[in-house]
């Protein structure tokens, strides 16, 4: 049905196509020297890595690493001490948050953050009507075009349904879905945004095991297409499976950039996480 | 029977003004998640503004009553500045009170806020008379309208529920936008809005700014009714009355709104009249404030979502393709496409 | 104009006192419970007014302070216990919690007016003649309660850091989750905040009528942001804190009441708690929506 939709005119401009990504090899993100404090305390002490497009970096190393010091600093959720982070070509360390969005950067949260009270339908299409559909002024002076996009964004969001298998879930609450569906809730949200860059903070928390398997298809798919991907997870067959490089912190410092299966026999990964 | 007319009228003039502040809280707790506990302050500045504006100039020859602003507007200007008034303070208020912090604090600043501009206007007699207030307020084309009193009474009734249908038609408008849907999602997961993009600091400011007009609206059209306000009738606690009222009925359900404002606010509150005194003088009046208390505290733990629960925006998949795939290019929102379903 | 200020700063301290009762029991509650509770202030005029009972009866007005404190103690468990605690069971938040006490607030408060006959009593026990100390001119009275306040202050403080209960108390505010997990039986620890925390309620509530030498339906609630301010400025948990902040306000206020209108020293009381929570750094949301929880 909705294959059929895409062939008309108007909707054709807006389906991404997966296969071939002629920017595969370009950096889209770029943190260089980020350092992040709390009260004289530094939780991240300059630490610097970049991130292709296509390409997914996993974060790990053990608690209290500053891991999710770096995501925030990245997001925007905590502020840039000193360094720079550049996203695609943009320097962002002092923007913020909802400006670092506008410019693709989207991120998930340790907690899901499904909106509970809407159903994943609605979930989907807030995403998808996105800042400039949600802005007052575009809904009373611009009420013909939003119709034309609203078109776009339903369908959108049902492809992304049935793309991720959740079209019986459609009118689900958010606060009635299982922990996986949250996450996948999160991370199709994410998606509508058309995100070049997508950090996601332990998305495998809450999911159960038989579904982590599907989940770290459905986010090779993601950054196949051409996504940017930084994830923070503790579960390492998780990074093992889904990360072209990893980046070990310890104490706020980096210790290691390799791939996984090279870090895995690094002496000093190791002596971090045996503390 | 005159005088049972009169009354039934004033009721319905009471209830539809009642329903507008539940309009406005509505949006503004009810989607937009502020827990506006001021609110009474911006229905008190429509009021005195379009008090001021109506009595004439003050020329210090009235002295039983002074204030700010005097001037003797044409109809329906006093109406259109109330409206103005609401949303300039709630900008006023909105730019320091609305920063990012714990909600129960945001609350708590509005709370005060609402006691605050409570002492300053009654101890201030230069602002609008202090603690006497205002009154010899005229009615809106009292006297050009040839009409009996009775009747200028219906034609007062028809006018605002006029008001009241427009502003329904507008808030029901966009609470389902885009721009409702966005205020949806940050009352319930703030930092996940913003990382859509969404700058939420300039859409808490404009509910809180478009809640505040339509409180002005309402207290503009309920002192040109009353014919005069003071202090004593908007201490902090009318707040509770509104939030009570769409408790019972059902937060985000308009339904459950106006319901619950036809229960609260209007039988609850008016029932008392016909019974026979208790008590000392006021004991009544106490009760009822207990009652409105127990009522808040009881829906806080039974029912939090009223007594007409907020409907389910549903998406059917035979529905949907047809609207989508149609020919009706141009008339296409997600407000059509999304039906309300149970619970 | 100097004879005023002094003055005015010596009420302002005597004021002070009760302001820092109230709020050294406000903030240990506050700091256990995470919680704005509202109803403080009806429980404090409750108190007031049993006190007030007794002393009519003919009392002496030192036992109307123990007993009122004792009222102040019982209230406050009983509605920490069996209102406030069926809410935290349910998983309610902060504001939603905030939200409940306000309407326990509008009960009592309301209850009081309806037993009071919305009245005002005068409460004019324990005034003697004026003593005159340079430009200064206050009563044993007024010199007895601000000393009150100094030994609620240190007797606090001795059983929060030598008492075995002061410091689970102490432990639990910090950390919770941690406390219960080092075998701490948070239960009773609420328990002991409530009786504790009630008794300086009630107490505060005799201390002011006292002062005020009227006691009247309102009473609480006009204080109560006073009180709000004081243990926030001095930060949650710490009786210290709170009563170097009450001198503050309680001075604040009475310098605006004797050069501005007396109405305007309520108002800059309640605007020194509104930039309170506005300016003090901390009270902003966790940024990854990890909110404090409810202690109960």
């Amino acid at each position: 049905m909705v294959a059929e939709l895409i062939e008309s005119e108007d909707l054709k401009n807006i389906v991404t196509s997966p296969e071939t990504n002629p920017a595969a090899s370009k950096i889209m993100l770029t943190a260089r020297d980020v350092v992040v404090s709390y009260g004289g305390v530094a939780a991240v002490d300059g630490v610097s890595f970049e991130v292709r497009a296509g390409e997914a970096l996993g974060l790990i190393g053990p608690n209290g690493a500053g891991k999710s010091s770096m995501l925030a600093a990245l997001g925007g959720q905590a502020k840039v001490g000193k360094g720079s982070i550049v996203l695609d070509g943009h320097e962002i360390s002092h923007l913020a948050a909802y400006k670092r969005a506008r410019l693709g950067l989207v991120r998930t949260f340790q907690t899901t953050s499904e909106f509970s009270d809407m159903t994943t339908f609605e979930n989907l299409v807030t995403a998808g009507n996105g800042y400039l559909g949600a802005r007052l002024s575009s809904v009373v002076f611009h009420h013909r075009l939003n119709s034309k996009a609203d078109k776009q964004i339903a369908v959108r969001a049902w492809e992304m349904l049935e793309r991720f298998d959740m079209t019986e879930k459609a009118n689900t609450y958010g606060r009635e879905l299982s922990g996986g569906q949250r996450r996948l809730v999160e991370i199709m949200r994410c998606l509508m945004a058309s995100p070049k860059v997508l950090l996601l903070d332990e998305p495998m928390v809450g999911v159960a095991p038989h579904l982590v398997e599907k989940l770290v298809g459905d986010l090779k798919s993601i950054r196949d297409e051409g996504i940017a991907i930084v994830i923070v997870e503790h579960a390492l067959e998780v990074v093992r499976a889904l990360s072209d490089k990893v980046v070990v912190m310890s104490f706020g410092k980096k210790i290691a950039d390799a791939t996984y299966d090279e870090i895995v026999h690094d002496q000093a990964v190791q002596d971090a996480y045996l503390g | 029977m005159g005088a049972w007319e009169f009354y039934i009228t004033t009721l319905v003039v009471y209830f539809a003004i009642d329903v507008l502040s539940a309009f406005s809280l509505n949006l503004q707790f009810g989607f937009g998640g502020i827990i506006n506990l001021s609110f009474i302050v911006f229905q008190a500045i429509g009021a005195y503004v379009a008090a001021a504006v109506t009595l004439g100039p003050d020329t210090g020859q009235n002295a039983f009553q002074t204030y700010i602003w005097g001037a003797s507007l044409p109809f329906p200007l006093p109406l259109v500045l109330a409206t103005v008034a609401g949303a300039a303070l709630s900008l006023v208020v909105g730019l320091f009170g609305l920063r990012r912090m714990r909600k129960d604090y945001q609350a708590a600043v509005l709370l005060i806020v609402s006691l605050i501009a409570w002492e300053v206007a009654k101890s201030d007699v230069h602002l609008f008379n202090g603690s006497n207030g205002v009154t010899g307020i005229g009615r809106p084309l009292g006297t050009t309208l040839p009409l009996s009193s009775l009747g200028y009474q219906w034609v007062y009734v028809v006018w605002t529920l006029a008001i009241c249908i427009a502003v329904y038609a507008l808030v029901r408008w966009l609470s389902s936008s885009p721009w409702g849907r966005a205020l949806r999602a940050m009352r319930d997961q703030e930092d996940a809005t913003i990382s859509l993009g969404i700058n939420v600091t300039a859409l808490r400011l404009q509910v809180f700014v478009i809640g505040g007009a339509i409180a002005g609206l309402s207290g503009g059209l309920l002192v040109e009714y009353i014919g005069a306000w003071s202090p004593g009738a908007w201490g902090y606690a009318e707040t509770f009355v509104v939030f009570t009222a769409m408790f019972v009925g059902g937060i985000r359900n308009y339904k459950g709104v106006i319901l619950g404002t036809l229960l609260v606010p209007i039988i609850f509150l008016e029932l008392p009249r016909f019974l026979p005194p208790i008590g000392y003088p006021g004991l009544i009046d106490s009760v009822e404030w207990i009652v409105i208390g127990l009522m808040w505290m009881g829906s806080l733990y039974w029912r939090p979502q009223g007594l007409l629960p907020e409907k389910r925006n549903m998406v059917f998949p035979g529905e949907f393709g047809s609207v989508t795939g149609g020919g009706s290019k141009a008339g296409f929102s997600l407000a059509s496409l999304l039906r309300k379903g149970q619970g | 104009m100097f004879t005023t200020l002094i003055s005015a700063i010596a009420f302002g301290v005597v004021l002070a006192s009760v302001i820092a009762i109230a709020s050294m029991g406000f903030t240990i509650q506050f700091g256990l419970t995470n919680m704005l509770n509202l109803s403080y202030g009806g429980v404090m005029t409750a108190s007031a007014f049993v006190a007030y009972l007794l002393v009519s009866h003919g009392v002496s007005a030192w036992y109307g302070l123990i007993v009122g404190g004792l009222a102040g103690s019982l209230m406050t468990l009983v509605l920490g216990r069996f209102v406030l605690r069926p809410y935290a069971r349910r998983g309610a938040k902060l504001f939603e919690m905030m939200m409940v006490t306000l309407g326990l607030a509008l009960v009592l408060d309301y209850g009081l007016q309806a037993l009071s006959h919305d009245n005002i009593y005068q409460f004019t026990v324990l005034q003697s003649s004026p003593i005159h100390l340079g430009p200064i001119v206050i009563t044993p009275t007024q010199v007895i309660l601000a000393g009150l306040g100094l030994v609620v202050f240190v007797g606090l403080e001795l059983l929060l850091r030598l008492t075995r209960i002061g410091k689970a108390l102490r432990a639990t505010a910090a950390e919770p989750t941690l406390a219960r997990s080092c075998g701490i039986r948070t239960g009773r620890v609420v328990i002991v905040t409530w009786l504790l925390s009630g008794f300086l309620c009630g107490l505060a509530g005799v201390v002011y009528i006292i002062n005020s030498q009227s006691v009247g339906y309102s009473t609480g609630e006009l204080f109560l942001p006073l009180v709000i301010a004081a243990a926030l400025l001095g930060g949650a948990g710490s009786p210290k804190g709170a009563v170097v902040s009450a001198l503050l306000m309680g001075i604040v206020t009475q310098v605006v009441a004797a050069f501005g209108q007396p109405a305007y020293s309520t108002v800059a009381g309640f605007a020194v708690l509104v930039i309170v929570l506005l300016a003090r750094p901390g009270v902003v949301a966790g940024s990854q929506g990890a909110e404090a929880q409810v202690t109960l």
